[in-house]
């Protein structure tokens, strides 16, 4: 048999909608295929298992419908926008009219006024009082007036520069003043002072080798005195230590002399006691 | 799979009253909302496993119910009609809930174990509490497994184990065919297989409670 079920056929079966033929087919194929039966089993136990989530106990709440009733056109909410608008636009015109507003625009200008109009006030410009300067004028009094700032300004820098030289003149004056006194007071300093200078300067010298030679002198001697110590030291240490190499050469010997002593000692005692009883073997042969 | 009671017969046997409700007759309305409400309400809710979704979910569908109930053709296919008005809520919910994702209040508070114990809630009243609570687990597992599928999935699963349609009229319900019907329901049941044997629940682990 070919028939082999595919999922529409396995649901139909398991929830009892299927019929005739198809029934038949796949009650046929349940009892020839044991693996069927087994798919067919595990299908019934999950249905078995799923029974067991119950319902959930839940009392209805009162449901509230809204009557159907006629709407009419100033119900609708696009006709309650549309008048607003147009009474908001009326208010605003009333006000308008009550204040007496107005606005204006020309040009770069915007214009919001309020009450009655009042004529605008022209600005004339003044009339000229004075008579207007020819160019020749005008250059006639530049020319003056840097000529008279000519003249200032020479005048002010001639005495700048007199009072310049004076000042340098003075600074000469005084420092030459002071070289003079210093080359005074050099030739001034005589033989004697240099003499004393030169003393006091070999006198420090001495002082300092003396000293040095004492310091050198005294260390040389302590680490002298170190070394001997040392020295010391180390002919004993030299000295124990060959007194204990010959002690152990001496106890060495002594124990092999022993040894010696006693390994003669065996050997002539097995020699004795085999020289005896060869010689009464001898005897009783 | 569930024992049919008082209130599934009178939902089957309700066209007098669709009737009268399609007419405009409000006491006809509400009493089809206090037929209908359970299973719209248990339907939401395993959609999204939240109450206050699946309250959302059934009060719209119920309103939008009541608003258009004078348009529909053929009473003999309310029961389509009105899944299908649930179906898309859900969906235009989980569409919201997926731009912005929040815990319900019920989920940090859960009202109902602060209110009682959970298995006075329970439809069944066994003798043994050790069973009801294995079946109480048993049935948050489920219905977590069932919240683990794709939407696709999910609505053709609960459509057709828990609400009992039949796949033709899951079909109409979804405007898709009942081949696409089958093969959704197929996957879905295959799917939860894998996710419950993730969790250790197989026929071996418990068996022996069913």
């Amino acid at each position: 048999m070919n028939y082999k079920p595919d999922e529409k056929d396995w649901m139909a079966y398991l929830y009892g909608e299927a019929e005739g033929v198809e029934k038949e087919k796949m009650d046929q194929y349940l009892l020839e295929n044991a693996e069927a039966r087994k798919q067919f089993e595990a299908f019934q136990h999950m249905r078995k298992l799923m029974s067991s989530v119950e319902d959930k106990e839940v009392i209805a709440p009162p449901i509230i419908i809204e009557g159907s009733k006629q709407r009419f056109l100033w119900n609708t909410p696009y006709f309650r926008m549309i008048v607003s608008i147009a009474a908001s636009l009326l208010l605003i015109i009333l006000v308008g009219r009550a204040t007496g507003t107005r606005i204006s625009m020309s040009g770069n200008e915007f214009k919001l006024s309020f009450g009655a109009e009042q004529p605008a006030q022209i600005n004339t410009p003044a009339k000229e009082t004075t008579p207007s300067l020819t160019a020749d004028q005008v250059q006639d009094m530049i020319n003056n007036s840097l000529a008279a700032n000519n003249t200032q300004i020479e005048s002010s820098w001639e005495e700048s520069q007199k009072k310049l030289n004076a000042s340098i003149k003075q600074n000469l004056a005084v420092n030459s003043a002071k070289v003079d006194e210093l080359m005074k007071s050099a030739s001034v300093a005589s033989q004697e002072q240099i003499r004393n200078y030169v003393a006091s300067m070999q006198a420090e010298n001495m002082q300092q080798v003396k000293d040095y030679f004492q310091m050198t002198s005294a260390q040389q001697k302590t680490y002298i005195e170190s070394l001997l110590i040392d020295f010391d030291k180390y002919l004993q240490q030299q000295r124990n230590n060959d007194l204990q190499l010959v002690q152990t050469r001496l106890h060495s010997i002594e124990e092999n002399s022993n040894v010696f002593q006693q390994e003669t000692e065996q050997i002539l005692s097995s020699i004795i006691s085999s020289v005896g009883t060869s010689n009464v073997n001898e005897k009783k042969n | 799979m569930h024992a049919e009671t008082l209130l599934d017969i009178a939902m089957m046997h309700s066209d007098a009253l669709i009737l009268r409700a399609k007419q405009g007759d409000q006491n006809a309305q509400g009493k089809l909302v206090q037929l209908w409400y359970k299973r719209i309400y248990n339907f939401s809710y395993k959609f999204f496993q939240d109450h206050d979704m699946a309250m959302e979910v059934s009060q719209k569908t119920f309103i939008s119910m009541c608003k258009n109930l004078g348009g529909l053709q053929d009473t003999l296919r309310f029961k389509s009609w009105l899944y299908k008005i649930a179906v898309n809520y859900c969906r235009e919910e989980a569409r919201k809930t997926k731009n912005s994702r929040s815990l319900s209040f019920d989920t940090v508070w859960n009202r109902e174990a602060e209110d009682s114990p959970r298995w006075e809630s329970s439809g069944q009243r066994n003798d043994n509490p050790e069973k009801q609570l294995e079946q109480l687990e048993l049935s948050d597992i489920l219905q977590q497994a069932l919240f683990e599928l794709n939407d696709e999935q999910r609505e053709v699963v609960i459509m057709k184990e828990y609400e009992g349609l039949k796949f033709r009229e899951i079909a109409e319900v979804l405007n898709i065919s009942e081949n696409t019907v089958k093969s959704r329901m197929y996957y879905g049941l295959d799917a939860l297989k894998k996710i419950l044997e993730k969790k250790n629940i197989n026929k071996d682990t418990i068996g022996y409670e069913l």
